[in-house]
């Protein structure tokens, strides 16, 4: 899994599907949802359709382009993610998870990460009411939880990937550990890894510290600036946003990013103009804000980068059947 | 040459260096040995302001000069003063850019893409302005008319040595809607700029000619209810004009609104360099000092005498301060300013150095000169402006541009020691 320089090589579609390993990779998936499925339900949650277009999405980070399309006359976009639509959804019901597909165009720089791909689905799941301590418990038991019913219903498929179950151990083991953002840049710069104080983690550093860890362990605390508009920003130590990432040893990294979320309509719109967008574009979303949006805190985790890690695979385009990854045009 | 106008502009002097170079820097030759030179009134068509009332003031004793002469072992020339740069992250060869020319019609076209070019061919960073994909679209997928931007990134890329120069996207408030800056990062044919490390994206604050004012164009009524969504449309010329004021959104700013844009843009698009461009505002020097603590590698501040697109007369004649007064609010330290307003010859722009600037923008003379002559008019210009510079440098007996300082200039306003 060390980073590549050159172009990655993806098989042909028939090969890929054809492959005993896709059929495998895919049959855990598929398990690893209908045990998720299992544990939110079981939780409450209730599971909504996700919309594909809208006027808005969430604008991203890192330089991901967004896909335009022509709605009629109007300008419309896939998405990105559901958060802005995850939030809305709390007005029907109180705890809530998607399915959902995303697609972000990423930078070319990322078809080497193992990480990206342009076309993906992400489990979004929100609790209205919630905070960053409930979002955290339910992300810590569901990743359990996935991890025992794969165990339990995906032996056969487990056992043709090859896959080294001493892995799911360090899953299962002790609770999840927490670390600061401030706490992550310091252990990378002592590492020689120059990473910048005021930013996402990057991805070369995202792979150390996966590397370097012994279990799971979520990153909290980013800096406001690092992170979307809607990731809500302390009350007590201003700059600070309470959100998190969880982050699998291994290097497999990134799992889920998450937060408590902002619904105040006048922190919103200062948010989005520290964004450098123009609030307009986000009327139909600041109209439900202005009316009154729930206080919430919720996650996304990457479906095929989960998958990847139940299945032990080399990179995340492995886990899709059909993937697409930055500059490479797929079926 | 087109019919470009630029009023109040040394547009001839400006078209004589498009042809003639490095002669324009000399009066004409014809003269040599007829004529008697030494100073006269200054030429009536250039309005003076208070950086053209500041002289260069050369010393007797020159300790910078000795130095030189020792490392080369005889007596320094013009030649040896050095003006290569970095600017706003990139290498340059002199501390001159071509800046944003706005969303005139004026750079759409030909134009634009000649400066491109001789841009590039001369190593030196140009930056593409405002509003160009939002309202012309981008064009990679139309591959017969591929959008102004991307031709000019294309011809600059083609065009420049290695290692040299740099592209920089501008974004207003508008193309952020437009996602102009995702599009350019994401997009196969800016590749070979980011890998080496010269695309860099200006965050724009605000412009010289209409400070505390978005850009305005003139459109046709016909194609005015498609923008009517994104742009405040101004209807200035009665109903029987076929054009109509389409106005841009200043956008709105705070210190931290400010502050938060760079850091994002840092963490978006780390492999791009982050430049701010100011208009002449009366908190130019808070704000720049915002900008350089959130990590902007440059600066940029149109002074009030500067501007190439449409503005409303009342901001041309009297909002936003001189480029002298704004070089004077700003402390750079060791950050990189960048300033233009009426920059076209080597005296005013080696005065904007000796001021605190790191390099100087060249918008209206860019135009101009490659309007006199689309295939090496900027060439020519800048190689003139090259020449000046390094005989005032060398004069004030420094042979590094990073030398300069307020004690090269004298103006009856701030006389300085006796």
């Amino acid at each position: 899994m060390s980073q590549e320089t050159g172009r990655v090589q993806l098989p042909t579609p028939r090969a890929h599907l054809t492959s005993d390993r896709t059929r495998a990779t895919l049959a855990v998936q598929s398990k690893f949802l209908a045990g998720a499925r299992e544990f939110l339900v079981g939780e409450g949650f209730q599971e909504l359709l996700p919309p594909t277009i809208g006027p808005v999405t969430d604008p991203g980070a890192r330089g991901a382009k967004q896909v335009d399309i022509d709605y009629y006359g109007h300008r419309y976009k896939l998405m990105t993610s559901g958060i802005l639509y995850k939030q809305a959804s709390l007005l029907s019901f109180d705890k809530i998870f998607h399915v959902a597909p995303n697609v972000r165009l990423e930078p070319l720089e990322t078809a080497v990460t193992h990480r990206h791909l342009v076309e993906f689905h992400q489990l979004d799941v929100e609790i209205g009411e919630g905070s960053r301590e409930d979002a955290l418990d339910i992300a810590e038991r569901l990743t359990k939880h996935v991890v025992e019913y794969v165990l339990v219903h995906a032996q056969p498929e487990l056992a043709v990937l090859g896959r080294d179950l001493e892995a799911f151990k360090q899953i299962l083991a002790g609770p999840y550990g927490r670390r600061s953002h401030a706490d992550v840049v310091a252990d990378l710069q002592a590492r020689g890894h120059a990473q910048e104080a005021g930013a996402e983690v990057d991805w070369e550093g995202e792979e150390i510290i996966s590397r370097a860890a012994a279990h799971p362990f979520f990153i909290t605390d980013y800096p406001k600036g690092s992170r979307g508009f809607y990731d809500k920003e302390s009350t007590t130590e201003p700059g600070v946003l309470r959100n998190f990432d969880l982050i699998f040893p291994g290097g497999f990294g990134e799992m889920m990013s998450g937060s408590e979320r902002e619904s105040d309509y006048r922190n919103l719109v200062m948010r989005i103009r520290e964004t450098g967008e123009n609030p307009a574009k986000y009327d139909w979303y600041l109209t439900l804000a202005r009316e009154g949006l729930p206080s919430s805190a919720g996650f996304g985790l990457g479906v095929e980068r989960f998958t990847r890690f139940l299945c032990g695979l080399d990179a995340a385009w492995q886990a899709s059947g059909y993937p697409k990854l930055p500059g490479d045009p797929r079926p | 040459m087109t019919d470009l106008h630029a009023p109040g502009f040394p547009r001839q002097q400006v078209a004589e260096r498009a042809r003639h170079g490095t002669a324009s820097a000399f009066p004409e030759a014809a003269g040599y040995g007829t004529t008697m030179f030494g100073q006269g009134p200054p030429e009536p068509d250039v309005p003076l302001d208070a950086i053209d009332r500041t002289r260069l003031v050369p010393p007797v004793f020159v300790p910078r000069r000795l130095e030189r002469l020792i490392d080369l072992g005889r007596e320094p020339v013009v030649s040896d003063a050095e003006l290569a740069t970095t600017i706003g992250g990139f290498s340059a060869p002199l501390p001159v850019y071509v800046s944003a020319f706005g969303s005139t019609r004026v750079a759409s076209g030909d134009l634009g893409q000649a400066v491109a070019r001789q841009a590039g061919r001369l190593g030196i960073p140009m930056v593409i302005g405002e509003n160009i994909v939002p309202v012309a679209g981008y064009g990679r997928m139309t591959e017969t008319a591929p959008s102004s931007l991307l031709q000019r990134i294309t011809e600059y890329a083609a065009a420049v040595p290695d290692g040299q120069g740099g592209v920089v996207v501008q974004q207003s408030t508008e193309d952020a809607d437009a996602e102009v800056w995702n599009l350019v990062y994401s997009d196969p044919a800016v590749q070979p700029l980011l890998e080496s490390g010269r695309l860099a994206f200006e965050l724009k604050v605000g412009q010289g000619a209409k400070p505390g004012l978005g850009g305005m164009t003139l459109v046709p009524r016909e194609k005015a209810t498609a923008l009517s969504a994104q742009y405040d449309l101004m209807d200035v010329f009665g109903a029987h004009s076929d054009a109509v004021l389409r106005c841009s959104s200043p956008g709105t700013f705070t210190d931290e609104i400010l502050r938060h844009q760079i850091r994002l843009m840092r963490n978006n698009y780390p492999r791009c360099r982050v430049w701010v461009k100011l208009p002449p505002a009366r908190d130019v020097g808070e704000a720049a000092a915002v900008a350089w603590a959130a990590g902007a590698d440059a600066v940029g501040v149109d002074g009030a005498e500067g501007g190439t697109g449409w503005a409303p007369r009342a901001f041309l004649g009297h909002v936003g301060l001189p480029l002298a007064e704004c070089l004077g609010r700003i402390d750079p330290q060791d950050h990189c300013l960048l300033v233009t307003g009426r920059i076209w010859e080597g005296a005013r722009a080696t005065k904007c150095l000796a001021l605190g600037a790191r390099a100087v923008g060249l918008g209206r003379a860019a135009l101009a000169a490659v309007d006199e002559d689309p295939q090496s008019g900027l060439v020519n210009l800048v190689e003139c402006l090259a020449l000046e510079m390094r005989m005032l440098l060398s004069s004030l007996g420094k042979y590094e541009i990073s030398e300069l300082g307020r004690e090269d200039l004298w103006s009856e306003e701030r006389p300085g020691p006796r």
